[in-house]
């Protein structure tokens, strides 16, 4: 047993390690959130405030660098994540996962400890943006970041297992350039990342501001639930309810692993 | 149960079989049913063209493939009762190579030894043991982004040998070096076998490396074993010289066909296109009435080239086709 760990740990470590030596996805990991943050963020900000719509006035009570903090932490984590499916697309083209499967782990632990090195990875890219929270008016408490690593760690876990998922039908590297733009991106932005649905505001109130379409997607991706979580943490602000938001996290999480161990049988 | 009980480092395997479910619900046979023997310490190269079932079978034997039918015991393990120890006892060094580009070379030793429950001094000591046998000392540093193609296949085989197999099976392992390094890879497979008794199945489809590495060879074709022995042994069985003659056009060569089939002594006749294949006892002295035959029959041929027999023959003869293709 303790020799299976040690195999867990073995690939754990190759892929943290591995993806430290990549120097494209760490300049992708800063440069994601200095422009969304710097540029979006700072650009939007004075128009970011309470506007009357007939007889609803809609108030986000934060700046949009606030509000779009929280949301830039989880696109960093989205996209470190997912590139857990360029990391096995690698090891499948080059020998590695054959050799893998020839060695005594099983093959559950192999994934695990894949999945346990991407979510790594992506925690240290979602703190990498939780570094620049105080000059964005997001001030933080030892608990606070706290939370909001354990958030990560559990998201980042649901969203690898989603890469390897992807892996498993993506041919080659450039299929999964095609991917993340067409999934990723999406994703982010029907998450409630960078526009609010007000939870002041009733649901009729919402649909007369949003095309029901929008509001529709919104509700139904479940990373606007991660995002809102996110914001619970870092600007206490919520849209939805808090237990809500965890509840669908961790079942979004479990059932995408889940999912991962399933197709892994067939690697 | 295999017939055979297995020891340590032996291969055998009766009626190992592949078929897979085709899209329109039919069977599609990869692998008809491969008998095969390897014993302790030999070197065996498999032998075939690409899609004759060489990797399928491999795939089979180093528990990556689950037979659908027949036996097999690998180094004393019953490959369906008991993958696990199989898998214990085998080292496997893939085609493509494993080692990532930008990684230490002892970063990915070590890993490679942790997934076989190997402490890091433990794999570290061994790694250093096996790099130095294999002419890499003092590379352990280096990233395999910067190594020869040949020392980086050698690496493959230092990761394949960490756990101390006593069967290592290498997929084509000098595919795509240049002649020089390949004799030296030999050179050191060899060595891997005298010093360490390690059993090596070898897949591979060039003639000169079966022939000059493998203590033994099998050669495979649509999925079933069809020539077995020593390359000697196999060539001797080839009746004469190899005689490649070439015509104008693809119906001279058929006429030549039918000529050549009829002459006394010939045996292996193969046409591809507009060249014949053909073994003729004591060919050089049968070459000129047989040409003057071809040319009576309307059929002279444009060229004509009379060799001793090579593997490539006896490739040719087992399967009707070249490997060359």
């Amino acid at each position: 047993m303790m020799g299976y760990l040690g195999g867990v740990y073995a690939i754990w470590l190759r892929e943290v390690k591995r993806s430290l030596r990549d120097r494209g996805q760490l300049i992708g990991g800063v440069s994601r959130p200095l422009l969304w943050v710097l540029i979006l963020g700072i650009g939007l900000n004075p128009y970011f405030r309470g506007e009357v719509y007939g007889e609803v006035r809609f108030v986000v009570p934060y700046t949009y660098l606030q509000f779009i903090f929280p949301a830039v932490v989880v696109l960093n984590i989205l996209y470190t994540s997912v590139q857990a499916a360029v990391s096995l697309i690698w090891d499948r083209e080059f020998g590695f996962l054959r050799e893998v499967m020839v060695s005594p782990m099983p093959r559950n632990l192999v994934l695990l400890g894949k999945i346990l090195g991407g979510a790594t990875t992506a925690v240290i890219h979602g703190c990498m943006v939780l570094v620049v929270a105080r000059f964005v008016g997001v001030p933080l408490t030892l608990m606070d970041a706290l939370a909001a690593i354990a958030l990560m760690f559990t998201l980042s876990f649901g969203l690898t297992s989603f890469g390897i998922v992807i892996a498993n039908y993506v041919r080659g590297f450039e299929g999964f350039g095609v991917f993340s733009n067409a999934v990723i991106l999406p994703l982010y932005f029907t998450a409630s990342s960078v526009f609010p649905l007000d939870p002041a505001l009733t649901r009729a109130q919402t649909l007369a501001i949003y095309p029901e379409w929008l509001v529709v997607v919104v509700e139904w991706n479940p990373l606007t639930y991660a995002v809102d979580a996110m914001r619970g943490i870092l600007i206490n602000f919520n849209q939805f309810d808090p237990t809500f938001d965890l509840r669908v996290v961790g079942i979004m999480t479990l059932v995408l692993f889940l999912v991962a161990v399933w197709e892994f049988r067939r690697v | 149960m295999a017939e055979t009980s297995g020891e340590a480092g032996a291969i055998h395997a009766r009626g190992l079989r592949k078929t897979y479910a085709g899209r329109k619900g039919q069977e599609v046979v990869a692998v008809t049913g491969v008998d095969l023997d390897v014993a302790p310490g030999e070197i065996v190269g498999f032998l075939g063209p690409n899609g004759a079932g060489k990797t399928t079978t491999l795939k089979m034997l180093a528990t990556l493939l689950k037979p659908s039918g027949g036996t097999a015991n690998v180094s004393g393990c019953d490959l369906a009762a008991d993958p696990l120890g199989v898998r214990k006892r085998i080292g496997y060094v893939s085609q493509a190579g494993s080692t990532l580009p930008d990684a230490p070379l002892m970063l990915e030793i070590e890993s490679q030894g942790r997934l076989y429950g190997l402490s890091t001094k433990e794999a570290r000591r061994r790694g250093l043991e096996l790099m130095e046998a294999l002419d890499l000392g003092g590379l352990e540093r280096r990233k395999s982004q910067n190594l020869s193609g040949g020392q980086r296949r050698r690496l493959d085989i230092v990761m394949g040998l960490i756990h101390r197999p006593e069967l290592v099976f290498l997929d084509e392992p000098t595919t795509g070096l240049d002649p020089q390094a390949r004799a030296n890879l030999w050179e050191h497979i060899r060595r891997l076998r005298d010093e360490l008794g390690t059993t090596i199945f070898l897949t591979t489809h060039y003639m000169d490396e079966a022939d000059s590495l493998s203590d033994r060879l099998l050669i495979i074709d649509k999925g079933e074993i069809v020539g077995e022995g020593t390359a000697t042994k196999l060539k001797a069985e080839l009746k004469g010289d190899s005689l490649t003659l070439t015509f104008s056009g693809g119906e001279a060569a058929e006429t030549g066909e039918e000529v050549a089939a009829g002459l006394e002594g010939a045996a292996n006749v193969v046409r591809q296109g507009n060249v014949l294949f053909l073994n003729l006892p004591d060919g050089a002295r049968a070459l000129p009435g047989l040409i003057k035959r071809l040319s009576d029959a309307g059929a002279e041929p444009i060229g004509a080239e009379l060799s001793r027999p090579t593997l490539d023959d006896v490739f040719l003869a087992l399967t009707g086709r070249s490997l060359r293709e």
